[in-house]
């Protein structure tokens, strides 16, 4: 379990967080969200022990990080940076295989469980097909699917992950997010994300934690705590939050502010607005109202990307 | 692209390419293309050294010079033992040496183009050469002073490129300004000095194997062997030098330890090799990378870099010695000759490649 304690973590003379404390739940998909420079990439990278605090202490399972070595850190703790540089010409195996090095030595570089984990993490993260690939020739979702089996490698209880989704179109961002999801439900693992979508945080997260200026607003399920104030109060937007009509979850729906959206709306918006919640509720009404926001199956969420992908690029 | 995973019955004994070299409680997957490779370079070095043994005036046929080796007495033991033997043993040794030295360099500021030449410590070697060079301080004190010079560039360098870790930009910057800073130096120093002793300079930093023997091999070879330890590490450790810093930290990894270790050992190796053979260029700078395209690696190989730049630099001293006989050319014009074009080579090569 992962917590801080009078966190204060700053750059240079500007102090990002001052005096965070805060505990995330073991075995929970937690998710950090908050308006850019809130200090939410900050906390992630303080807790992986990438930002050093001036103060205060990150703590895992009750000692603190840095009393702790390097390698056992590494061995129950893995952390996927915002945008990982990829090494030229290196195999996604190969790439994967680095995740095993907090359990190698120079005398000891490679075992048995080495294998079976890069494989299992290949497997995992649906890789095992591009295992001897170059990594620099991968798409962005591939990419970032080998970055993630990487990760899984290194076989932590928790996972720390950096805007994962940034960069990836929605599709794929669906994607990494249910590798996620199953991470949590299927292996047990702790997942830590920053997310930057409102409404993704809500769908996936078991846990959500909303920031604002180095502070910690609220903190809970999305379904109890995501409401049209607390949107005002950490991103100062006026929204709507109405149930989600795939997975049932919180959904926010920023209000109209500018008058000239505002006549416009006749031509373009009711169309495409009642388009998504018509358009997926009669292909599968049952499906949609018996799944849990656990289990939305792929193809309700690709025809409810394809249908609302479709009104907004024309 | 299949959507279901492809999942192996077996793990892996090693990954993908690698067999898996057990040595007691040692366990290294290695690549089997690099030992092939190797192998091929160690044949080629055995090669060329008996060439350079036999070339010359006089010649000594192959099977004579395999028999002066094996001590089984001929007329050409003392052309063959004591003149060019030592001179062959010095060109492999201080070869390999630069070769390792460019390895750790280039991987450390993942640039290719970076070398000890290239970022000062050949340059700092060769001020102080030059300095006692001209000014009539006792001829066994230039390789020791040669030797400071180098360090001493380096410990410049370093000091520069400590501000943010030692991160491969800077590490590469900071050197190339502390190379042409010495080299303006040495310009300086070379002005101001008796034009004979400035002569003996400028071959000094030509780099040049000629009149040196096992005094100068005796010196590599213990720093070789005393950084064993540390090269052994480095294979291992070079791995990673590719990763940033976010990620190599995540992996429980110390990168700006791991760098500073890994130029540190560079720097060493480089500076005792300049420090006895002079400034010999682009051995370096070369070896790596040719053996890296050689093995079809994501990063140069130390071993078999080390084995090509005692390979390069054998052959550069040999055609030194035979190209304009009686005329001796120094080592290090022409593994500068090579080292031009292979850099246009590379140019084009990456222009070429997938980026």
């Amino acid at each position: 379990m992962l917590s801080t304690r009078d966190l204060v973590v700053g750059y240079d003379e500007r102090t990002v967080l001052d005096g965070l404390d805060l505990t995330l739940p073991a075995d929970a998909f937690t998710v950090i969200v908050g308006p850019n420079a809130c200090g939410k990439s900050t906390l992630l990278r303080t807790m992986a022990r990438l930002l050093t605090p001036s103060r205060g202490a990150v703590l895992l399972d009750g000692t603190a990080i840095r009393d702790l070595p390097t390698r056992e850190v590494a061995q129950r703790l893995g952390v996927l940076p915002q945008s990982p540089l990829v090494p030229e010409g290196v195999t996604v195996a190969d790439l994967v295989g680095r995740g095993r090095q907090p359990y190698q030595r120079w005398w000891r570089q490679w075992s048995e469980r080495d294998g079976a984990a890069v494989d299992e993490a290949m497997a995992l993260a649906d890789v095992a097909a591009l295992a001897d690939r170059p990594v620099d020739t991968l798409s962005g979702g591939q990419r970032q699917r080998v970055w993630i089996a990487m990760t899984l490698a290194q076989d932590t209880e928790t996972l720390l992950l950096d805007e994962p989704t940034t960069f990836l179109d929605l599709a794929h961002q669906v994607e990494v997010l249910d590798l996620l999801h199953r991470l949590r439900v299927e292996r047990g693992r702790t997942v830590v994300a920053v997310l930057h979508d409102l409404n993704q945080a809500a769908r996936y997260a078991d846990h959500l934690v909303a920031m604002r200026a180095g502070r910690v607003v609220a903190v809970g399920p999305p379904r109890e705590i995501l409401t049209v104030e607390l949107v005002r109060d950490v991103f100062g937007l006026d929204c709507v939050v109405v149930p989600c009509p795939v997975s049932g979850a919180p959904l926010v729906v920023p209000a109209l502010t500018t008058p000239s959206l505002t006549a416009a709306v006749p031509a373009a918006l009711p169309d495409s607005s009642s388009a998504l919640p018509d358009g997926s509720s009669t292909t599968a009404p049952s499906a949609v109202s018996s799944s849990t926001p656990s289990a939305v199956s792929s193809s309700t969420t690709s025809s409810a990307v394809s249908s609302s992908a479709g009104p907004s690029a024309g | 692209m299949s959507a279901r995973p492809l999942t192996e019955a077996h793990p892996r004994s090693a990954p993908a390419g690698r067999t898996l070299l057990r040595l007691g409680p040692l366990r290294a997957p290695v690549r089997r293309r690099p030992l092939l490779v190797a192998a091929a370079l160690v044949a080629l070095l055995a090669a060329a050294g008996v060439l350079s043994l036999s070339l010359g005036t006089p010649y000594v046929a192959p099977p004579d010079v395999l028999r002066a080796l094996t001590g089984a007495g001929t007329p050409y033991d003392l052309v063959v033992l004591d003149l060019r033997l030592p001179r062959l043993v010095l060109a492999a040794v201080a070869g390999a040496a630069f070769g390792v030295a460019g390895t750790l360099v280039q991987s450390v500021s993942r640039n290719p183009l970076a070398s000890p030449d290239v970022i000062g410590i050949t340059q700092g070697a060769g001020l102080a050469a030059t300095v006692a060079l001209t000014s009539g301080v006792a001829a066994v004190l230039i390789a020791p002073a040669a030797l400071l010079g180098g360090l001493a560039a380096a410990a410049a360098v370093f000091a520069l490129g400590a501000r943010h870790g030692l991160a491969a930009q800077r590490f590469v910057l900071a050197g190339v300004a502390v190379a042409f800073g010495v080299r303006a130096l040495i310009e300086v120093v070379l002005m101001a000095a008796d034009p004979i002793d400035g002569m003996r300079a400028q071959i000094w930093l030509l780099g040049t194997l000629a009149g040196k023997g096992w005094t100068e091999t005796a010196w590599i070879a213990a720093t070789l062997l005393a950084l064993l330890p540390a090269l052994l590490w480095a294979g291992w450790a070079l791995n990673s030098t590719a990763l940033d810093d976010d990620t190599a930290r995540g992996l429980g990894l110390r990168p700006v330890a791991r760098r500073v270790g890994l130029a540190g050992t560079g720097v060493l190796a480089a500076a005792m090799a300049t420090a006895q053979v002079g400034a010999v260029d682009f051995v370096a700078l070369v070896a790596p990378q040719l053996a890296r395209r050689l093995v079809r690696a994501e990063r140069p190989p130390l071993l078999c870099s080390a084995l090509l730049g005692a390979l390069l630099l054998t052959l550069a001293d040999l055609a030194g010695r035979r190209l304009f006989a009686p005329t001796q050319l120094p080592a290090g014009v022409l593994t500068a000759a090579i080292g031009g074009p292979y850099l246009i080579f590379l140019l084009l090569r990456r222009r070429r490649g997938p980026s």
